[in-house]
């Protein structure tokens, strides 16, 4: 602080710290805070305040067809109408003034209620987002030793280009691309039964969409470069040496990557591997999309339902905070498993 | 050995000794890590081979070849303790923990740093690293050890006694080792023989001693030592001795091969040779300017500008107050012929 104040001056100090202030609340603790606090309260309705809403609702509807008679209808009945329309007006003032009175209740239920099915889904999204985290991990390693390593100059230039390049087009085009990729008309099959490997209207064509290797297919290909710059980056500062002095004592290539490479890529790796896992846990568009909203669910997806679909806020907030919780217990499995501390997956 | 259309390194035909502490010489860029390489396989030649023990090395790679190499900036392994460092060639080897240990150890003892076995590379000194890189080659009982300038990283007090520790680690082991330098103190002090390279060359192969007594070339005789450079043209060559025409007047000096009468020559006179007052008996004498002294202590070097404008470097060693110069003092220089290297003009090293 007294460092601050030495270079910067007052003014530029109060500014930076009210920056960080800002920056720890609107981005950190407001919206988490927000959830939290939505996640642990809900309305309590009785089987009557049930029917309330819906005797509301009903009255709401009547009075509309009635206004539509009324501008139709003769002198005569017009009062009737009237008189008719003032009488539901005021019985659902009534029963709003009850409505109103649903109680808020506060505690654990929205967490403790998770259905089976929906906790099926949970464990099911934690489960494949870390395969899909493994099997990136297992795509990306060599590709990013590649560039750091065994290409020089221009070579590796134009394989980080290619890396990079798709990332250029929409997320959403990119998925919709493999979508028809994968789709059973699409490319793939096509290309199949063009070698005659497979026949469309044998209905011998492969249904890749309704395997869950379409929906890693897509997440691995979208969420690749997460993976590969950290460990690119980490990589890059290995000592070429090093690797030729391993050589040298006669390690094997296994050998060598094992006790040399990884070992100095490990924060990449582990950095790579939280964020591959927060994006697939938490990533909407690919399964939504690779599935056509109808395969088995995502946990993001369930919780957009909870926001959306359902309108149940409080479940949904309560769903969303299980996720967070779940990806910062991945987090700190991963650092414990590196042996990495919060300084180097900072860098 | 050709990089593309860029010669690094000419053809070249060497010959270590088993047992020796061969160094090669040479200044920044000149091809030497690029021998160093191509013994120890990281890279083949474009054209020839490489034998060891009198097998030909094509097709065997570096970790088959009875080589171990330390790399110019050490490359151990900074996550690995000491003793991890230093077995990781047995490791890669298949041994056993138990025993890896044990001859880590050892290895760590023979280098004198028994008790570091539990500390990373980046907990040691510069000199301890050093020993660490040495001890890691020798784990793998290498028949040749190739050092790439592994001392150029050290501070100059520590380099000298790298420099005695190096030599003394190789008698006690006694397998062949390649030195690579551009330092020419740490090449002349520890080797039995030294090649001196020039862009991708080898132009000379001796023992330190021959090196600097009898330069071949041009390039050694200023590369190695500092010496005096006299341009003159021969006119006779009888008994040894040459007579050689120079903007200085008539000089006399050694006779080497190639030099002829008639032809243009370079004379090489070290500055510890240059005499101040020469007495009669000495056949070179020349007369100029002190323009510059200093003072090393047991030294005095003088700078003397002749009437030709040539200058020459003298050192004297202090032994009394007869040699003190003042500057812009008018003296006498003389140097004996048998002290005159007479060599063929060629090109000479830039001064780094
Ligand atoms: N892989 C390579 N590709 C192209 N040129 C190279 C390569 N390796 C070395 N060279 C060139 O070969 C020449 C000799 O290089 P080398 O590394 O052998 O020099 P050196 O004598 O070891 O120098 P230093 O004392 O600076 O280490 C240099 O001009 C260098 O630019
Ligand atoms: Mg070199």
């Amino acid at each position: 602080m007294r460092n601050l104040l030495a270079i910067y001056g007052r003014t530029l100090t109060a500014i930076i710290c009210l920056m960080v202030l800002f920056w720890v609340l609107a981005m950190i603790l407001v919206p988490q805070i927000a959830m939290l606090h939505n996640s642990l309260w809900w309305t309590e309705k009785s089987g009557d305040a049930a029917a309330v809403t819906l005797r509301i609702d009903a009255l709401y509807n009547d009075i509309g067809v009635l206004e539509l008679d009324l501008a139709a209808a003769g002198d005569d009945e017009k009062a009737k109408i009237t008189a008719e329309i003032e009488s539901k007006r005021s019985e659902i003032a009534e029963l709003e003034s009850k409505e109103v009175s649903a109680r808020r209740v506060y505690g654990f239920a929205n967490y403790t209620r998770m259905s089976a099915l929906h906790f099926g889904i949970f464990v099911k999204t934690m489960f494949f987002s870390a395969l899909v985290t493994v099997l990136a991990l297992i795509v990306c390693y060599p590709i990013a030793f590649a560039a750091a390593q065994v290409f020089t100059g221009e070579k590796a230039a134009l394989l980080m280009l290619g890396l990079v390049v798709p990332y250029a087009i929409n997320e959403l085009l990119r998925i919709y691309a493999w979508l028809m990729i994968l789709d059973y008309q699409g490319v793939i099959n096509s290309a199949l039964a063009w070698m005659g490997l497979v026949d469309f209207s044998k209905g011998t064509a492969i249904p890749f969409l309704q395997s869950p290797g379409a929906v890693f297919a897509a997440m691995i290909y979208a969420y690749i470069l997460f993976m590969v710059f950290p460990i690119y980056n980490t990589l890059e500062t290995l000592d070429r040496n090093q690797l030729d002095a391993a050589r040298d004592l006669g390690a094997a290539t296994a050998r060598i990557h094992w006790r040399v490479a990884i070992p100095h890529a490990k924060p990449g790796i582990a950095v790579g591997c939280i964020m591959t896992f927060m994006l697939s846990a938490g990533s909407y568009s690919v399964p939504q999309i690779m599935t056509r909203g109808q395969g088995g669910d995502w946990f993001s997806q369930l919780i957009y339902r909870q926001f959306f679909d359902a309108n149940n806020w409080n479940i949904g907030a309560a769903y969303a905070f299980t996720l967070l919780v779940a990806c910062l217990v991945f987090i700190f499995l991963v650092m414990r498993m590196f042996g990495v501390g919060i300084r180097e997956i900072a860098r | 050995m050709r990089f593309r259309d860029f010669t690094a390194v000419h053809k070249t035909d060497l010959m270590v000794n088993a047992g020796e502490f061969f160094s090669i010489l040479g200044p920044s860029g000149c091809g030497k890590t690029t021998i160093l390489k191509m013994v120890a396989g990281f890279l083949e030649p474009t054209e020839g081979t490489v034998l060891i023990g009198g097998t030909p090395m094509t097709g065997v790679g570096p970790a088959q070849r009875p080589t171990a190499l330390i790399f110019q900036n050490l490359a151990l392994f900074p996550l690995m303790t000491v003793w991890e460092n230093v077995a990781f060639g047995l490791e890669a080897r298949g041994m056993r923990v138990a025993e890896r240990r044990r001859r880590a150890g050892e290895l760590l003892d023979l280098v004198a740093l028994g008790g570091h076995e539990m500390k990373r590379p980046g907990e040691l000194s510069g000199g301890q690293k050093q020993r660490v890189a040495i001890a890691r080659a020798l784990a793998v009982e290498p028949s040749v050890l190739l050092l790439d300038e592994p001392l150029s990283a050290l501070d100059l007090k520590l380099r000298h006694h790298m420099r005695a520790e190096l030599r003394a680690i190789q008698q006690r082991v006694g397998i062949t080792f390649i030195y690579i330098t551009h330092d020419q103190g740490e090449a002349l002090t520890m080797s039995d023989r030294i090649a001196v390279m020039s862009q991708g060359r080898i132009e000379q192969i001796a023992t330190p001693e021959e090196l600097y007594g009898r330069p071949s070339s041009a390039f050694v005789a200023t590369f190695v030592g500092a010496n005096n450079v006299l341009h003159g043209r021969v006119t006779s060559a009888v008994n040894g001795h040459l007579s050689v025409d120079s903007p200085l007047g008539p000089l006399r000096a050694r006779k080497t091969d190639g030099v002829a009468a008639g032809q243009e020559t370079l004379i090489f006179v070290r500055p510890e040779r240059i005499r101040l007052d020469p007495p009669p008996t000495v056949e070179n004498r020349i007369s100029g300017k002190v323009v510059r002294r200093e003072l090393e202590g047991a030294y005095l070097q003088l700078e003397i500008a002749t009437e030709t404008g040539q200058r020459l470097l003298a050192q004297v060693t202090n032994a009394d107050e007869s040699v003190a110069r003042k500057i812009g003092e008018s003296l006498s220089v003389g140097f004996n012929a048998v002290d005159a290297q007479a060599l063929p003009p060629g090109p000479l090293a830039v001064e780094r």
